[in-house]
């Protein structure tokens, strides 16, 4: 990697190092997500608009905003936005609050605020908070968080922001990003691994629990007194039985999938997408672009994922100091666990929960506020001193 | 590396961002490999499932095969009709298509706007719209207003044979008559439209539909002659009206090979608008079920589907027995005093004071009664019946159309001398005309019995792939001398006998006479028939009249005859200038 990196060193005379790579990677999903986004929506769009750009338009909006977000973050050095992670954790609290009495709801659940035309997703706010808060939060700790007291200390600062994020805006997918996040951070910065390995083993096993309590309870009541999640693991496990109600969504993301094939029906060509998806330009839409693209596409967007990851890595083992390599290790966390349990959800590998493919899926606020985190990681590249490399 | 960096950034920690880097890694590894088991091996599964969701199929009806005469008349084709529809989704100009719909159809604007405005995925507007108004509402071109073409069966002559050809059902199928029999060669292969829809069934243009193509059915050829059908119809339909008759019924059969030329039965009803009862029936207020029973009173072919007591026409079953079993000959001598005691019972002759001393040959031209009781007995019983079975009689005559009636007939160990007696000159027994025509066909045919039939060839449209129907013959019905015998009496009966109103001059016409009391004896109710055929050396032609319940004279001589008699004027000159079955 110094290696890599030294022959930048040639080519660039500044001092400080852009990472042109990690920028381009962005760009080239932003753009691709766009192409998607258009081919995804245009046809019920058309139809319940009467424009086909309709949510391309949208989208081009949020990404422009979210460009410049992310150019004026990597601008201002890291260390500036240290003074604002307990407030950043405030306001996390109160946003989500202020979805009690304000919230838009959509879909059974109600997870926007919306502020004139804006609309905002508190949870990406918090997922942003939450790295900037756990960050500057290790590094005070220093060497206390070797031991147990630290330890459950760093579990537990994210547990009331996902606890709320479940419970009062239905939304169990940030909450698990928001715990994996901070899991991630702490394992990067703790130099134990024994504690993280019973971690992930009692999740496996609590895991393992709930899907066979439910299965069994399901075989003993045979009714549907189940609730909304249990009725989605039985979902996850045979979708075609429940393919008109939980397994739906399944069901049509794996007839777009698998009706690709290798090469794909071409750019454009999905049949999923109109109508039989429901608004396919949203959490589903892997499932078109394996439609449309094949397994090729499918895989063309994995392997741009990893480079981003990759890219992230770098920097963080090239970062001037902890804080700038827990921030960046938290935006990586919090891209591979939503491309991860994305591609997951729609593959049905997991059970069905709403999120959204980074950078490709539609939705503002989403693509706004990663655009902030790479802001925030070019910042941390830029601090890279390339002579100490 | 580690040694020149100066900070507090510890070697674990980058190792276990690298320790993240390689978990993600294999959980992409795992979910790439999901994708190939899902893209790669689930492919085929999966796209079929995906094209059964997208893919709208729409039957295309085939075009029924058509009904053709004789002499290459269309007695049932097929005529394109339109269905008009519109699709609300792809309505661009609602307020033209409501007018254009409203003008062209003859419809009520509101019926129409409560259609056009119904958002539905596709309504119906109207259904068995000319082609012509079809063409005209896509000549306007406009979005959203769907014409479907469609066939209907069409009958060019109405209710010429109607009981006959039958009609089809709302699927094009077969209901009764012709129709159904042959539905198999007629109704060919319905082809299908898969068209691919969006998820609310709206078709996607440019996906393109695929199409298979139907298989038009068989053009039916059958024996019927559109023009005697037509003669007999009219006759059938004036003696009808002037004896004031229930219902008239004329077959004409070629009794050299059972090939059915003409068979009405009046009142016949319209093809074209089967389920409209008469006006004679006040179907105002009846019960359901109460008019299906009329409608398929209407629709009986009392040719096949009713049996009667034949009377005296039967006794030339009576007298082929006899002379076949040697137990009369026509020289043999009777006397009539106008009756005859069979046990304790005096069975009447027609004529109440006798007809005296005659010959065999004499009593069948005078219908006498005690003649053909007298060789009813002298056959017996157990020989008679064996002749009954041996005619054929016992048996259905295997027509080709459905719902033939059977023959009521006693059990032979029910049969005493009185019932033998009540057999002889035709009564106490039932058996359909069809069944009549086609016994006495055997009698004066050379003994060959024939199966009685209209279907002649089935081919295709394009006049390949020809289907010849055949049919079952039985030789040695009765010998060929008694045949002969039988020929020449019933020549007799009409050129001096009691058929004489059957005679038409310049043709050796045979035939027999009937007249039968309908049961239950003493209503007054009585079957006028004449069974005649020519010419009466080689009968090409036979044909029987049947006339139910006439008012005022009721003797099949006086009246069912002169019906044969005008019939044979009429299409013995014609079926000689058609060269007709020459064979």
């Amino acid at each position: 990697m110094a290696q890599r990196n030294s022959t930048r060193t040639r080519k660039s005379n500044s001092e400080n190092f852009m990472d042109y790579s990690l920028l381009f990677i962005v760009l080239f999903l932003l753009g691709f997500g766009l192409v998607m986004v258009y081919s995804t929506s245009y046809y019920e769009a058309n139809l319940e608009w009467g424009d086909p750009a309709y949510f391309l338009k949208k989208q081009i909006f949020a990404t422009i905003l979210g460009l410049i977000c992310m150019m004026v973050v990597a601008n201002i050095p890291y260390h500036f936005w240290e003074r604002f992670a307990v407030i950043g954790y405030i306001v996390s609290v109160v946003l989500i609050l202020l979805i009690i009495p304000f919230g838009k709801e959509s879909h059974g659940a109600k997870r926007w605020l919306y502020i004139g035309p804006l609309s905002l997703q508190p949870a990406e706010v918090a997922k942003l908070c939450m790295i900037l808060f756990l960050a500057s939060m290790i590094c005070t700790m220093g060497k206390q968080i070797r031991f147990r007291k630290g330890f459950w200390t760093v579990m537990l600062v994210p547990m009331p922001i996902a606890l709320m994020l479940w419970r009062i805006t239905q939304n169990l997918s940030s909450a698990i990003i928001v715990v994996g996040i901070a899991v991630l951070m702490l394992f990067v910065s703790c130099p134990d691994y024994k504690r993280f390995i019973l971690l992930a083993l009692a999740t496996a096993a609590a895991g393992a629990v709930v899907v066979f309590t439910i299965v069994k309870m399901a075989e003993a009541s045979q009714t549907d007194s189940l609730d909304f999640r249990g009725a989605r693991i039985l979902a996850w496990l045979d979708p075609e039985a429940y393919a008109s109600g939980k397994g739906f969504q399944t069901i049509q993301a794996l007839y777009a999938i698998g009706s690709g094939g290798v090469l794909g029906k071409g750019l454009g060509a999905s049949m999923q997408k109109l109508g039989f998806l429901p608004e396919a330009q949203n959490d589903m839409i892997f499932s078109i672009i394996c439609e449309e693209l094949g397994l090729f596409g499918g895989y063309a967007v994995i392997i741009m994922f990893i480079m981003l990851i990759w890219r992230f890595m770098v920097i963080a083992n090239n970062a001037p100091d902890l804080f700038g390599a827990l921030l960046v290790v938290g935006v990586l966390g919090h891209i591979a666990i939503q491309v991860i349990l994305n591609i997951a959800v729609v593959t049905n590998t997991i059970p069905n929960t709403g999120i959204s493919l980074p950078f490709i899926s539609y939705g503002g606020s989403s693509v706004m506020f990663l655009l902030i985190e790479v802001g925030l990681v070019l910042s941390v590249a830029r601090g890279i001193r390339l002579k100490d490399l | 590396m580690m040694d020149d960096v100066p900070y507090l950034h510890k070697t674990y920690h980058r190792s276990k961002t690298v320790v993240v880097m390689f978990l993600c890694l294999a959980v992409f590894a795992v979910l790439m490999g999901r994708l190939v088991y899902l893209m790669v091996f689930q492919s085929e599964y999966y796209t079929m499932k995906a094209k059964e969701l997208h893919e709208r199929e729409r039957s295309i009806k085939a075009a029924r095969g058509r009904i053709i005469d004789a002499n290459g008349k269309i007695l049932a084709d097929n005529r394109t009709v339109c269905t008009i529809s519109v699709i609300h989704s792809q309505i661009t100009d609602k307020e033209k298509v409501i007018t254009v719909l409203c003008k062209e159809l003859g419809l009520s604007e509101e019926y129409v706007r409560k259609r056009v405005e119904k958002y539905s995925s596709i309504e119906k507007i109207k259904s068995n719209v000319d082609k012509s108004i079809g063409d005209a509402i896509r000549a306007y071109d406009l979005d959203g207003v769907k014409v479907d073409e469609d066939y209907k069966r069409y009958y060019p002559y109405d209710s010429l044979g109607s009981k006959v050809l039958g009609f089809t059902g709302g699927d094009n199928q077969g209901i009764i008559g012709l129709e159904v029999i042959y539905e198999e060669y007629l109704q060919g292969e319905a082809g299908t439209i898969l068209t691919v829809t969006d998820a609310k069934g709206v078709e996607v243009a440019e996906a393109g539909e695929e199409r298979v193509e139907p298989v038009g059915g068989q053009d039916l050829y059958i024996s019927l002659d559109m023009n005697i059908q037509s003669y007999a119809t009219q006759l059938a339909m004036q003696t009808m009206e002037t004896k004031e008759a229930d219902s008239v019924s004329i077959l004409v059969m070629n009794p050299q090979n059972g090939e059915i030329l003409a068979m009405a039965n009046v009142p016949e009803f319209n093809l074209n608008d089967p389920y409209t009862l008469p006006d004679t029936v006040d179907s105002e207020g009846l019960s359901e079920e109460k008019k299906q029973e009329l409608l398929n009173g209407m629709w009986r072919n009392g040719c096949i589907n009713d049996t009667y007591e034949p009377g005296s026409t039967f006794k030339i079953i009576t007298a082929a027995a006899g002379l076949e079993s040697g137990a009369v000959k026509p020289t043999d001598t009777f006397n009539c005093p106008g009756y005859i005691m069979v046990e304790d019972r005096k069975i009447r002759c027609h004529k109440v004071g006798g007809h005296g001393a005659e010959d065999f040959v004499q009593g069948t031209m005078n219908s006498c009664n005690p003649v053909f009781i007298t060789v009813g007995m002298r056959i017996g019983v157990e020989r008679y019946y064996s002749y009954f079975k041996q005619f054929g009689l016992l048996d259905r005559t295997g027509i080709d159309l459905p719902g033939e009636a059977g023959t009521i007939m006693h059990n032979v160990e029910n049969i005493g001398p009185v019932e033998l007696a009540t057999i002889s000159f035709g009564q106490s027994f039932q058996i359909t005309p069809i069944q009549l025509a086609v016994t006495a066909s055997s009698i004066v045919n050379g003994g060959r019995r024939v199966t009685p039939h209209f279907a002649v060839k089935a081919v295709n449209s394009d006049g390949t792939n020809s289907h010849v129907f055949t049919y079952p013959v039985r030789d040695n019905v009765v010998s060929k001398e008694t045949s002969e015998t039988m020929r020449y009496i019933l020549e007799q009966v009409v050129a001096e006998g009691s058929g004489k109103n059957g005679a038409v001059e310049g043709y050796r016409v045979g035939g027999k006479t009937a007249t039968s009391q309908t049961l239950p004896r003493g209503s007054g109710k009585y079957i006028a028939s004449f069974l005649g055929f020519a010419p009466a050396d080689n009968p090409q032609v036979l044909a029987v009249a049947i006339i139910n319940n006439p008012q005022g004279t009721y003797y099949g001589g006086q009246i069912a005859a002169p019906v044969v008699r005008q019939l044979f004027e009429n299409i013995l000159p014609y079926l000689e200038e058609m060269d007709y079955n020459r064979t």
